[in-house]
């Protein structure tokens, strides 16, 4: 073989597959960079894992006079229908209130007690993202998952905490810690333990499973209190869609205009890191053509050497092989050099994150790994698959 | 291989001729396993011709040729290979050698693929047929005569059933023709090989079993 590589290598030009090394390596960065940017940005953006970025909350306006007048803020089962039949929501869902009483009790290192009178709510369990076994309640357990708002936290953290000196206190501390729950009405009362699973800086409400919520309804809330539900969850396609703000507003509905610029951003960048990564994919495919140019040049201009191997009773496998291992090599050689580059910028630009987020948790970088050696191996495959072709044309070239 | 066998065998060009007159064109012609033969031509009868449709690098002809009864035209590719690696044995007129590599790795690229003969069976082809200092010379550099003797060698490093020899000694004098001979009679007679030898005039004295004329 190594005399077959001495005798194929004439020819090889060392500036065309210079100017095809350089230009995929840029090509393969920016795509690679694309993947992982848009994977570190949506860790920072998961800050809150339970809900997804695309849900919106949407209630009625509460004016100064609607409790007066004692018009109702719920929402009709036509009023949802209505919402639900709009082209941009994909799902919708209803916050079912608790129409019983509760009390929750909770101790910090025996010393601190608090207790305090709250409510629950729920939601369509597939509106929670919280794996399934974590998120369940059967009728009669004791234990009640709970998510709690993420400004309950701060509160304590920063309000009460600082100004009493009392020990700080994580979301992890508090998970473990148990929450004593008493919920009475319809003439029971019963002692629950109440397990935190997560604190979510997009829902300000206490969450329980709805499968909790509709046992407890029915356990405890007087019949005649079946309540219209007074906040409605959805997930819209595109949360950029004007037809959103201007039929809420037709409707005198609002919705947290934060959570909907937030939405804004994320849609806005994924769209541009759309665009880059085609504008890298585009370059890698130009790339990708002047290699296959260089590699059939370089056939054409060692053809009868070509031709003489076949002749001599090498099989044209063994005649494609150097130059499928010369571009599968340096389709190698670019993924690697790529990605070390991409491990680079990411440290700089993850390093500025840090300094915006500094509880952030940098995930791996499998996703760009996968997208590159996906590449490399299409990419690889069209080579092969090329230059064999190649070489058989010359094998048929007898004619 | 025992057997190759040429049935109404004719080059397409020479279709629309009606005077050609020819042992082998338009005939039954048979060539066995362990004979020797020669085929003298003169220019322009298709002497290259017939040696490249025998070896399946061309296939313009009409009528049939068959290897131990098998249509040549069937064969795929795979089959050729090892037709051309381990069955058949040619010396192109052309020789078509690797000018850029020395006389030695001409060999060596043929006999590394077929592991056929020694080093040292080799070195002592090189040094009978008069070229022993040309081993590390690169072939481009040599005369044409000195070019045929590495290529008579470079087709003996492979198992053979038959070696064709298309014009082996047209730049050779007669005493390296000679030696030449008797390197291809000793090699064949190994192997239980046949012979087929072609001339347009000067040819190596053989004992040949068969003259065509073509």
């Amino acid at each position: 073989m190594k005399l077959v590589w001495k005798l194929l290598r004439q020819h090889v030009s060392i500036p065309q597959f210079m100017g095809f090394f350089f230009a995929n390596l840029v090509g393969v960065v920016i795509i690679l960079l694309g993947v992982q940017f848009y994977n570190d940005y949506q860790a920072l953006d998961q800050e809150d894992s339970f809900m997804k970025a695309d849900y919106l909350i949407v209630n009625r306006k509460i004016g100064a006079l609607s409790g007066l007048t004692g018009k109702s803020n719920a929402f009709s089962q036509s009023d949802i229908e209505e919402l639900g039949n709009e082209n941009f929501v994909e799902r919708i869902g209803a916050f079912t209130p608790s129409s019983f009483n509760v009390r929750a009790r909770f101790d910090v290192e025996d010393f601190v007690k608090f207790s305090t009178e709250m409510f629950f709510e729920s939601v369509p369990d597939d509106f929670v993202d919280v794996k399934s076994d974590a998120w369940h309640y059967e009728a009669g357990n004791e234990e009640i998952p709970i998510i709690l708002p993420k400004n309950y936290l701060d509160l304590y953290n920063f309000g009460y905490a600082q100004g009493k000196g009392l020990p700080k206190l994580s979301e992890g501390i508090l998970g473990a810690m148990k929450l004593h729950i008493e919920i009475a009405g319809n003439g029971h009362s019963d002692n629950f333990m109440g397990r935190i699973v997560g604190f979510s800086s997009r829902l300000n409400t206490i969450l329980v499973p709805e499968s909790f919520m509709q046992w407890a309804n029915a356990q405890y809330a007087s019949s005649d209190a079946v309540k219209e539900p007074t906040r409605l969850i959805m997930e819209v396609n595109n949360p950029t869609d004007e037809r959103i703000t201007s039929f809420l507003q037709e409707h005198d509905y609002e919705t947290d205009e934060e959570k909907l610029d937030a939405s804004k951003t994320t849609f806005v960048l994924r769209v541009v890191v759309s665009i880059v990564m085609a504008v890298g994919f585009v370059i890698s495919i130009l790339s990708f053509y002047i290699l296959m140019l260089s590699v059939f040049l370089l056939v054409q201009k060692n053809s009868s050497k070509l031709e003489n191997l076949l002749l001599i009773g090498y099989s044209p496998a063994k005649v494609s092989f150097p130059y499928q291992a010369l571009t599968v090599g340096l389709n190698v050689l670019v993924l690697l050099l790529a990605i070390i580059i991409m491990c680079v910028v990411r440290s700089y630009y993850l390093t500025m994150f840090e300094n915006f987020f500094p509880d952030i948790v940098a995930p791996g970088i499998q996703p760009a790994l996968c997208v590159g050696v996906v590449l490399l191996v299409v990419v690889s495959i069209f080579n092969i698959i090329a230059v064999r072709s190649k070489v058989m044309s010359i094998w048929k070239r007898k004619e | 291989m025992d057997k190759i066998q040429l049935i109404d065998t004719l080059p397409n060009v020479f279709q629309n001729r009606t005077d050609v007159v020819s042992d082998i064109w338009n005939q039954r012609v048979e060539f066995e396993k362990g004979k020797l033969y020669l085929v003298e031509a003169n220019s322009g009868t298709g002497k290259s011709s017939l040696c490249s449709y025998i070896f399946g690098y061309r296939h313009d002809y009409k009528g049939q040729i068959l290897f131990d009864g098998e249509d040549v035209r069937n064969y795929s590719v795979s089959q050729w290979t090892d037709i051309r690696k381990r069955h058949f044995a040619l010396l192109w007129q052309e020789l078509r050698m690797f000018p850029e590599l020395t006389a030695w790795e001409n060999v060596e690229i043929k006999n590394k693929l077929t592991g056929h003969q020694t080093k040292e069976q080799i070195l002592e082809w090189f040094e009978m047929l008069g070229i022993p200092e040309k081993l590390n010379a690169k072939l481009g550099r040599m005369s044409f005569g000195q070019q045929q003797r590495v290529a008579l060698i470079r087709a003996l490093c492979q198992p053979f059933d038959f070696l064709l020899v298309d014009e082996p000694i047209s730049h050779l004098d007669d005493a390296n023709a000679d030696i030449m001979g008797t390197i291809m009679v000793a090699e064949a007679k190994k192997q239980g090989a046949g012979i087929i030898s072609t001339s347009i005039g000067k040819h190596i004295e053989l004992p040949y079993d068969k003259v065509f004329n073509l």
